[in-house]
């Protein structure tokens, strides 16, 4: 698989006009999977959205594999990337396989469609509620089910807001496995996330925003330390590194 | 899709047939339909012109109005996500409801210099078209560029109340009680003395309806995910919502110019046939269009045979049979099920 390279060069966005991210420059490379982080409000869905193509950014520009966004159709940029958002809601009870294969609109209607949706539905351990209507399943298993509508295409570039947040401990390290072999494999990943410990475990590299700005990017062991994320959380804390897994132990309010 | 829902479909497919024929039969005349058939539509017998020219014209314009409000409902509800939407939301019945108003409060005065117009009867259906898309203009505009649903039910209940008002007011001011009658008649809706003129005329709209709306069913699948996925699936930008409210505009403007506003089956129908197509909203199109179609032949058939005084209107008996669902779909959500 080709992968893509995702750059960001001084991004700015507004939305009711009111700035939420400015001067945002980063890469977002293949075989790579990058968390962004940081507090509530700090522009993490705003990233995401903009990368996605959902929203149109103010300022500067968006480039992927050096092509400018804005010169991608909506068709193609829809094979290019795929994209989750924070919150979902199905408008309609559509049966669980269903919602996974509308994964596969940017595609038409490929032959295989079905073996694929089972194959997305298995790797979220969500193949058993294939045929149950999305408004019966719990938020866990509704979110198992619109990531397997996340991995179901081809796309090269993966984004997803806070995949883990509605899953319980099992689903999310499974979750993340799955996004882990989904970089090795060559695609660009990007994830919103809250949880630092599993960010760094598994992540290749974190951006940390504040108030709409990058504050650091670079591995999890260069981001997370106490006096960065102590500042911009507002809190005192600690992080014991063993093996690449960091054991993060939030103290007390600044 | 489940065999018991294929089977459900058929059977709707099969119903329509039985229905016209059920329809070409039903009247205060009994005809010889056999004979009536074989002499052709030319033919000067009583038979064959009551098949031809009234009956025939007249259940096909059932089927054409049904099948564009019930797809018209289809749509409006799945490009708002709201499963209460109808497709008279956003000002198109009102539109066209006004411009009909219009024309029969100022239509003495306008008969003398229009009157071959007048008398082919496509003027009122013509003007009501122009009416609804007037009213999906406003709408369009009020809401503003890159507007969500949300902005366009705003927009559209504006739009709606303040055609309303005009509507008030040309009612209170009736030139003549006559008047006021034929527009609260042509309010409630009605099929009766259509003919080949009216049919036609609304047909190429309700096709274009057709064709705008079903060209647009996978932005309704994708919209099922909410406006950022569908718009990361591809389909980002006016074109769509334009596409829908211009196809909405067409169809369901031709029906009300046709046949007066006729409520609860754009509402009605998209419920019944959800469960029948596991919910997609891309295949509720064309499945809404075939039971909005039956639905109101029936209705019709009913309204011609119910025998009174005063000819029973269409849009009251689709408003009985429509309320008493909503009872039903009241009980059903107090049961837990879904809506």
């Amino acid at each position: 698989m080709k992968g893509l390279e995702v750059s960001c060069l001084q991004l700015g966005l507004e939305r009711q006009r009111r700035p939420v991210l400015s001067e945002i420059s980063c890469v977002f490379k293949p075989f790579e999977l990058t968390a962004v982080v940081g507090p509530n409000g700090a522009g993490k869905s705003s990233l995401l959205q903009a990368l996605a193509g959902v929203l149109a950014p103010s300022a500067g520009h968006i480039e992927l594999d050096g092509q400018p966004a804005e010169r991608i159709s909506p068709a193609q940029m829809a094979r290019l990337c795929a994209y989750l958002p924070q919150a979902e809601t199905p408008a309609w009870s559509l049966r669980a396989a269903d919602l996974v294969a509308l994964g596969l609109l940017p595609w038409g209607r490929p032959k295989d469609r079905e073996r694929r949706v089972s194959a997305a539905l298995q790797l979220v351990d969500a193949q058993q509620l294939a045929e149950r209507p999305v408004t019966r399943l719990s938020g866990g298993e509704l979110r198992r089910v619109q990531l397997a509508r996340l991995l179901v295409g081809e796309a090269p570039l993966l984004i997803a807001d806070e995949p883990t947040a509605a899953l319980d401990i099992r689903h999310q390290l499974q979750l993340m496995h799955t996004f882990r072999r989904q970089a090795d494999a060559g695609k660009t990943v990007v994830l919103a996330l809250h949880d630092l410990p599993m960010a760094a475990r598994f992540c290749d590299r974190i951006l940390l925003l504040e108030q709409g700005r990058l504050v650091a990017q670079g591995t999890p062991e260069d981001v997370f330390t106490p006096a960065l994320i102590g500042d911009v959380y507002g809190v005192t804390c600690e992080f014991r590194w063993r093996d690449g897994v960091a054991d993060f132990v939030p103290l007390d309010l600044l | 899709m489940s065999s018991s829902d294929k089977l459900a479909l058929t059977l709707l497919l099969l119903a329509l047939p039985l229905a016209l024929v059920a329809a070409l039969v039903s009247g205060p005349v009994s005809i010889d339909l056999g004979a009536a058939l074989t002499q052709g539509w030319r033919s000067e017998s009583s038979d064959a012109v009551i098949l031809w020219q009234l009956r025939l014209p007249r259940a096909l314009l059932a089927i054409l109005v049904g099948a564009a409000l019930g797809m018209g409902g289809a749509a409006m509800q799945g490009m708002l996500r709201n499963p209460l939407a109808e497709p008279a939301l956003l000002g198109v019945s009102s539109g066209a409801a006004l411009a009909a108003i219009l024309l029969l409060y100022y239509g003495s005065a306008l008969q003398a210099s229009w009157g071959s117009a007048w008398q082919s009867g496509w003027l009122l259906p013509a003007l009501a078209i122009a009416g609804a898309f007037s009213a999906v203009g406003c709408v369009w505009l009020l809401a503003g560029r890159g507007a969500g649903a949300g902005q366009l039910v705003l927009a559209g209940v504006a739009i709606n109340a303040f055609l309303s008002a005009l509507m008030a007011l040309a009612l209170n001011y009736a030139p003549s009680l006559f008047a006021m009658q034929e527009i609260v008649f042509w309010l409630l809706g009605s099929l009766a003395n259509r003919g080949w003129d009216q049919l036609l005329l609304a047909l190429p709209f309700v096709l274009l309806g057709a064709i705008l709306l079903f060209s647009a069913r996978n932005y309704l699948r994708a919209l099922s995910l909410g406006e950022d996925s569908a718009a990361s699936l591809g389909y980002r930008g006016r074109r769509y919502p334009l596409s829908i409210l211009l196809g909405i505009a067409a169809a369901v403007g031709a029906a009300v110019a046709v046949a007066g506003t006729i409520g609860f089956i754009g509402l009605v129908v998209p419920h019944l046939m959800r469960p029948l197509v596991g919910q997609d909203p891309g295949r509720l199109l064309w499945t809404s269009a075939l039971a909005g179609a039956l639905l109101l032949l029936l209705a019709d058939i009913l309204v011609v045979n119910f025998v009174g005084a005063q000819e029973l209107r269409i849009g009251a008996v689709t408003a009985f049979i429509g309320a008493p669902f909503f009872f039903w779909l009241i009980v059903s959500a107090r049961r837990g099920q879904q809506l």
